[in-house]
C-alpha cells in the first residue's frame, strides 16, 4: 500500500469526518451502530480513493460514497445490537444549550426523521447539507423534478408525524 | 418556520462534535468490509464450488459410477463432449459474474449502484437455475435408465401393473420436483434476506420516476 496515498486520504477524511458522522447519525440508532457504519463508510471511501481524481470536491465525493454505503452496501453487523436510544442520549448531553420548547421540538423532529425510510432520509440529509436539487438528483439517480416533488412530500409527511 | 429549517439550524451546530484523530482513522483502513457486495461475492464463490463438487464428485470418487455413466452414454466421446460443454458453461458464468462485479462502483449514483448489484444477483440466479435444471434432468434421466438398464429394477418394473408403473413414475416426478423446489426455496431465503433492504430501496427510487 502506498503510504503517501494513505496519508493524504487519512488527512482528508479527518478534515471532513463530520459528513460521515452525520450520515451515521441519520441511519443508525445507537453508538455501536454509528461506529460500525462509520467503519464501513471509511473502508468504502478508502477502496474508492485511488480512483478519486480531484476533479470533484472531496466532500461531494464523500456524500455519494457515504450515502451509497448507508442505503445500499451496509449490512448491519451483529455487533450493532440496539442498546440506547441515540436521540435520547444526544439531548441529555445538550439539554442546557437549549430552552425547553425548542429542545423538545428538535427531539421530536429527530425522532420523526428517524421514522422516514432510507431514501427519504437521503433526501433530507442532502437538503440539510444545503445541496441543490441538481446535486440531490445526481446523487440518487432521479430527476431534479422528482427530487423536488419527493422533498415536498417528505415535508408534508414530517408535518403529519409531528401533528398527528 | 418550516420544520426542516429548524432542524437545519441545529444540524449545522452539531458539527465538530465527534472528532476522530488521524491515529484513530489509520487502523480503520485495515479492517475488512462487511458490505452486501462482499457477502454476495462469497456466496457466489461458495455456489460455484458447491455445484462443481456436486457435479464432479461422484465421477471422480466412484469407479462404479464412472463405468455406469460410460455405459449410459455408450461411448466416451459423448461423455467428453458433455463434460466440455458443462465446464464451458461454468467458465461463461464465471466471466459474466466477474464482469458484473467489476461494474459495481460505490461512486455511481444510488440507483445505478443498486442496478449493478441486482444485475450481479441475476447472473447468480441464472447459474443456480441452470444447475437446478441440470440436476432435475439428471434425476429424471437417472430414473429412466435405472428402470430400463438396471437388471434388478427393470425386472421389478416388468412385473408391475399399469397403475403400479404410473404410481412409481408419479413418485419419481414428485421426488424430483420436491428436490428442486427445496433448493430453490433455500436460495430464495438466502438472497431474500441479504437483499431485502436493497430491493425495498430500489423499489422506492423506481416509484419516484413513475
Amino acid at each position: 500500500m502506498n503510504p503517501a496515498l494513505e496519508h493524504s486520504f487519512v488527512e482528508l477524511l479527518e478534515k471532513h469526518q463530520n459528513i460521515v458522522h452525520k450520515v451515521c447519525r441519520l441511519y443508525t440508532n445507537n453508538y455501536d451502530a454509528h461506529n460500525d457504519l462509520f467503519q464501513e463508510i471509511t473502508i468504502q471511501l478508502w477502496k474508492a480513493y485511488p480512483k478519486f481524481r480531484g476533479d470533484a470536491k472531496f466532500s461531494t465525493w464523500m456524500y455519494r460514497v457515504g450515502l451509497n454505503t448507508a442505503i445500499t452496501l451496509y449490512r448491519k453487523s451483529k455487533r450493532s445490537i440496539k442498546t440506547q436510544d441515540y436521540a435520547g442520549v444526544e439531548f441529555k448531553i445538550k439539554a442546557e444549550d437549549y430552552d425547553d420548547t425548542e429542545e423538545q421540538q428538535l427531539k421530536t423532529l429527530y425522532k420523526a426523521v428517524h421514522k422516514l425510510n432510507d431514501i427519504e432520509k437521503a433526501l433530507v440529509f442532502l437538503y440539510l447539507e444545503d445541496k441543490d436539487y441538481k446535486e440531490i438528483s445526481e446523487t440518487l439517480g432521479i430527476s431534479s423534478v422528482n427530487a423536488r416533488v419527493k422533498m415536498n412530500r417528505i415535508k408534508t409527511k414530517l408535518k403529519t408525524i409531528l401533528n398527528p | 418556520m418550516d420544520e426542516l429549517d429548524l432542524l437545519k439550524k441545529d444540524w449545522n451546530k452539531e458539527s465538530s462534535k465527534k472528532k476522530l484523530s488521524v491515529a484513530d482513522i489509520y487502523p480503520m483502513l485495515r479492517k475488512k468490509s462487511s458490505s452486501i457486495v462482499k457477502t454476495l461475492f462469497y456466496i457466489s464463490i461458495a455456489e460455484f464450488i458447491f455445484w462443481i463438487l456436486v457435479n464432479s464428485m461422484p465421477y471422480f470418487t466412484s469407479d462404479e459410477y464412472k463405468q455406469r455413466l460410460e455405459q449410459v452414454y455408450h461411448n466416451d466421446q459423448a461423455l467428453t463432449i458433455i463434460t466440455i460443454i458443462s465446464y464451458a458453461i461454468i467458465l461463461l458464468f464465471v466471466y459474466l459474474l466477474y464482469k458484473s462485479y467489476k461494474s459495481i462502483s460505490v461512486t455511481d449514483n444510488a440507483k445505478k449502484l443498486m442496478e449493478s448489484i441486482l444485475k450481479t444477483r441475476k447472473v447468480i440466479r441464472y447459474y443456480v437455475l441452470y444447475n437446478l435444471i441440470v440436476a432435475g434432468l439428471s434425476l429424471i434421466i437417472g430414473f429412466y435408465y435405472a428402470m430400463h438398464y438396471n437388471p434388478e429394477i427393470s425386472s421389478k418394473f416388468s412385473d408391475f401393473t399399469d397403475t403400479q408403473t404410473l404410481k412409481a413414475i408419479s413418485i419419481m416426478v414428485v421426488v424430483t420436483v420436491v428436490f428442486v423446489l427445496v433448493i430453490w426455496l433455500f436460495y430464495k431465503l438466502i438472497y431474500g434476506l441479504l437483499l431485502k433492504r436493497l430491493n425495498r430501496n430500489y423499489k422506492e427510487l423506481k416509484e419516484l420516476e413513475v
